[in-house]
């Protein structure tokens, strides 16, 4: 058996005096797809952040693809691990296909024609080839995130990060950006993804992590979360979040 | 009836500042030349400066903040003084190049500084996540959506600066308010038309160059209005 892609390793991280991540540990295999829920505050996005180094870890190891990400350069990390942000942070000044090109030509060193070509195909892979030369300002929600995964993707990372993606949209924009996400899922994307979508969680992941006050307390497939959660905090938890969010989207 | 001369109409003090339009033009001239190279001599050191303030170092930081709040807090006579005079700069135009254009730097380092913290930090943090490096996502990323924030700021102090190349009167350089000074101290009773006509002259300048100015920030401005 090979390596898993991810492994955290015990991770503990701090901001000053408040205790963020408090001994997180799991593994993801190629092509796993793992949701990571949880109210808010309990350290979802800082685990995304601490896989690409957005933020430094306390203690503990993160290794991807075997390799411990604290002896890579974090410029190499980051290229193999995607990051989609919930408020997108597209490039304001730069057009929907100029958002993907600028990593290929200025991190991989693509000339401007093949670094144009890819962005086209990656962009027709979240059906906005037509939108290729709107700036940020001119999409809706759902197309800027949707740009956002394509920026992503042009890095042909190993990994994907989703934190929050459908959070700031408009609830009819939501369906547009999980299809591209379930399209991605169903091509063997590892991904890892902090959402309340509970749609997508049943039915693309392969695991569901409940995260609380910075440990994960419970881990599993979405049938045994939705199902039979052994933990009561599972429970109450889900079943708050299923009254608000239930399957709409999915 | 002989038609009347159109400068029959002017008195003798207007006819008196018409006759040496040619000598305050060149006046201008040298105003402008001086309020172009202290711009640039700001710019130069101004945006490098507030590049400093936003993502330098403790020490680096803290150096350009003091640099900047002695700069700010001297009167522009006495750093002219101090750079013709003190140090002896020579010709006048260099100690009132270097005179204005460190005291602009020191104001434009802060117009940047405003424009850089206004691009949300989100833009750096996107850039860093497809592995770019910071200097790069700063260069790429958040620079060229600063720039574009910076007109209103830079337009205020192109004026101020065009209005203060007047303080060379100082140290004797023939701008155009030393000129207008040299011509009504020849006839003291036309001290208003020629101050009035100095006054159009840099009424006509600030006007065209502001409008100049909006319309390159509305030519670069990011189609949709940005964020």
């Amino acid at each position: 058996m090979a390596d898993p892609l991810l492994r955290l390793d015990d991770v503990e991280q701090s901001y000053g005096d408040e205790r963020v991540l408090d001994g997180i540990s799991f593994e993801m295999d190629r092509q796993d797809v793992q949701v990571l829920i949880g109210p808010s505050g309990s350290g979802k996005s800082t685990i995304l952040r601490c896989i690409n180094r957005l933020v430094e870890i306390d203690d503990g190891d993160i290794e991807l693809d075997g390799d411990s990400i604290f002896t890579m350069d974090e410029n190499d990390l980051r290229r193999q691990v995607g990051m989609v942000f919930q408020d997108f942070n597209l490039f304001a000044h730069l057009t929907a296909i100029e958002n993907v090109t600028l990593g290929l030509k200025h991190v991989l060193d693509m000339d401007d024609e093949a670094a144009t070509e890819k962005a086209e195909r990656q962009l027709e892979q979240v059906g906005l080839l037509d939108q290729r030369d709107s700036y940020p300002a001119e999409l809706s929600g759902g197309q800027k995130q949707r740009v956002g995964i394509a920026r992503a993707l042009a890095m042909d990372p190993k990994l994907m990060l989703f934190d929050e993606p459908t959070s700031a949209l408009d609830p009819e924009l939501i369906g547009e950006v999980l299809e591209v996400m379930r399209d991605l899922a169903d091509q063997g994307m590892t991904m890892l993804v902090v959402t309340h979508e509970m749609g997508f969680a049943r039915e693309a992941a392969t695991d569901i992590m409940f995260l609380d006050d910075g440990r994960i307390v419970e881990h599993g497939p979405p049938e045994q979360l939705f199902e039979a959660p052994e933990q009561e905090r599972t429970a109450e938890f889900l079943e708050r979040l299923t009254a608000l969010h239930g399957g709409i989207h999915g | 009836m002989t038609p009347l001369e159109p400068v029959a109409l002017l008195s003798e003090d207007w006819l008196f500042v018409l006759r040496n339009t040619d000598y305050l033009l060149f006046g201008l001239l040298w105003t402008l030349a001086l309020t172009a190279t202290s711009l640039t001599l700001g710019f130069l050191l101004g945006f490098p400066a507030g590049l400093v303030e936003v993502y330098g170092g403790r020490y680096s930081k803290t150096a350009v903040e003091n640099v900047g709040v002695v700069l700010r807090g001297t009167p522009i006579l006495v750093i002219i003084m101090v750079t013709y005079f003190g140090v002896g700069l020579s010709p006048a135009f260099v100690a009132a190049t270097i005179a204005l254009g460190l005291r602009s730097a020191a104001y434009q380092a802060q117009v940047f500084r405003g424009s850089i913290q206004s691009v949300s930090s989100g833009q750096l943090e996107a850039a860093r996540a497809i592995g770019m490096s910071k200097w790069d996502g700063i260069r790429r990323v958040v620079v060229p959506q600063a720039l574009r924030r910076s007109f209103p700021g830079f337009q205020n102090e192109f004026t101020i600066i065009l209005k203060d190349t007047s303080i060379a009167f100082a140290i004797g350089l023939a701008e155009l308010l030393t000129r207008s000074y040299d011509l009504f101290v020849q006839r003291t009773t036309a001290v208003l038309e020629v101050i009035l006509f100095v006054s159009l002259l840099y009424f006509i300048v600030t006007f065209s160059t502001n409008r100049l100015l909006d319309y390159l920030e509305g030519y670069v401005a990011i189609p949709g209005g940005g964020r």
